[in-house]
């Protein structure tokens, strides 16, 4: 069978109980399916298509779970990632602090280049705020990791975050390319099809291997 | 319209409307949501006897009680990344089930954690 996707991107969601890692990856539900088969056992992952400038790219989405705390996640959790969301409650001060314990956690057991993003979750409630949007960009600023502040509820910057996660680490993989094809120019994934027979280490089919 | 007598007594219950070489002809969608769940002719049409979930269980049910009903025609999947958008949940026994990905409506199918293979029930899904 012809191949359906050009790239295949693993994902994770991490950070402290209660910052809304469930809502972002699955939906914010107050609806008719809670009483639902399905919200009794809970979705462990989730297979999403998006089209990431012209390429189909197939993201895995894995949730995982807070209450674990960021001792007992290992290296098994993290093999094969290639993206991972560090997830705070804008209302909750304690899950912001451990957002440094999280990223030591990933420079541990992750593989050193994954793809890391902040994302300051529950931005709706304004009221009940204790960490302003600028700590977390300063946060970001002194990880060099990219920030955005998210309404799992209200499905705000949500949708972004993924895109922008996904687009990073599709650049990340083009420019390794280049770099392991130094004569090629920045048009370097753009091979014709003969070329892509005789070079199987090209990003695209490598990525897609996986 | 006169259809060609040699197939029509082939023809089971209205499948072939949405099977063609087969596959499923059509673009497989949530019945809630529309969200797309497989690309046409992305899957193979079986027959099998499969108990699943009913999608509602209702709010009278006993607890821990799991109402099921018996269905016949699946679509076979055989790798998960030929989805294009679908949910899997914890493992039940040695099955996940198959959500929507977008408004989680399910079982639309089940996943077998010994093959690996997927199966979408047709009468859970939307043909478009
Ligand atoms: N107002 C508001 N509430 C949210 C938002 N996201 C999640 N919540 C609520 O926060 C609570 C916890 O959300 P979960 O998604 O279960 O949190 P989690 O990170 O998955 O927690 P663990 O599974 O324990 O690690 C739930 O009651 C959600 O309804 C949001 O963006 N805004
Ligand atoms: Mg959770
Ligand atoms: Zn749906």
């Amino acid at each position: 069978m012809a191949k359906t996707y050009d790239c295949l991107f693993k994902l994770l969601l991490i950070g402290d109980s209660g910052v809304g890692k469930t809502s972002i990856l699955f939906r914010f539900s107050e609806d008719a399916f809670n009483i639902s088969f399905i919200s009794t056992i809970g979705i462990d992952f989730k297979i999403r298509t998006i089209d990431l400038d012209g390429k189909k790219v197939k993201l895995q989405i894995w949730d995982t779970a807070g209450q674990e705390r960021f001792r007992t996640i290992t290296t098994a959790y993290y093999r094969g990632s290639m993206g991972i969301m560090l997830v705070y409650d804008v209302t909750n001060e304690k899950s912001f602090e451990n957002i440094k314990n999280w990223i030591r956690n990933i420079e541990e057991n992750a593989s050193a280049d994954v793809e890391k993003m902040i994302l300051g979750n529950k931005c709706d409630l304004d009221s009940k705020r204790q960490v302003s949007k600028e700590r977390g960009e300063q946060l970001a600023i002194e990880y060099q990791i990219k920030f955005v502040e998210t309404s799992a509820k209200d499905s705000l910057n949500v949708e972004y975050a993924f895109f922008t996660l996904a687009r990073d680490i599709k650049a990340k993989m083009e420019k390794k390319q280049e770099a392991s094809n130094p004569t090629r120019g920045s048009g370097a994934h753009q091979l014709r099809a003969n070329e892509q027979q005789r070079r199987p280490t090209s990003w695209l089919s490598r990525c897609s291997l996986l | 319209m006169s259809e060609p007598e040699v197939n029509t007594n082939e023809e089971k219950k209205g499948t072939s409307d949405f099977v063609e070489d087969g596959k499923n002809k059509m673009v497989i969608k949530c019945k809630y949501c529309l969200s797309k769940i497989l690309e046409k002719k992305t899957a193979v049409y079986v027959e099998q006897e499969k108990e699943l979930p009913l999608m509602f269980q209702g709010i009278d049910r006993k607890q821990g009680e799991i109402k099921k009903e018996m269905l016949n025609e699946y679509y076979h999947v055989d790798n998960m990344y030929i989805f294009e958008n679908i949910g899997f949940t914890h493992q039940v026994d040695n099955y996940k089930y198959l959500t929507c990905a977008d408004c989680e409506a399910g079982p639309v199918g089940y996943y077998d954690l010994d093959s690996k293979h997927s199966y979408i029930a047709l009468s859970r899904i939307e043909h478009s």
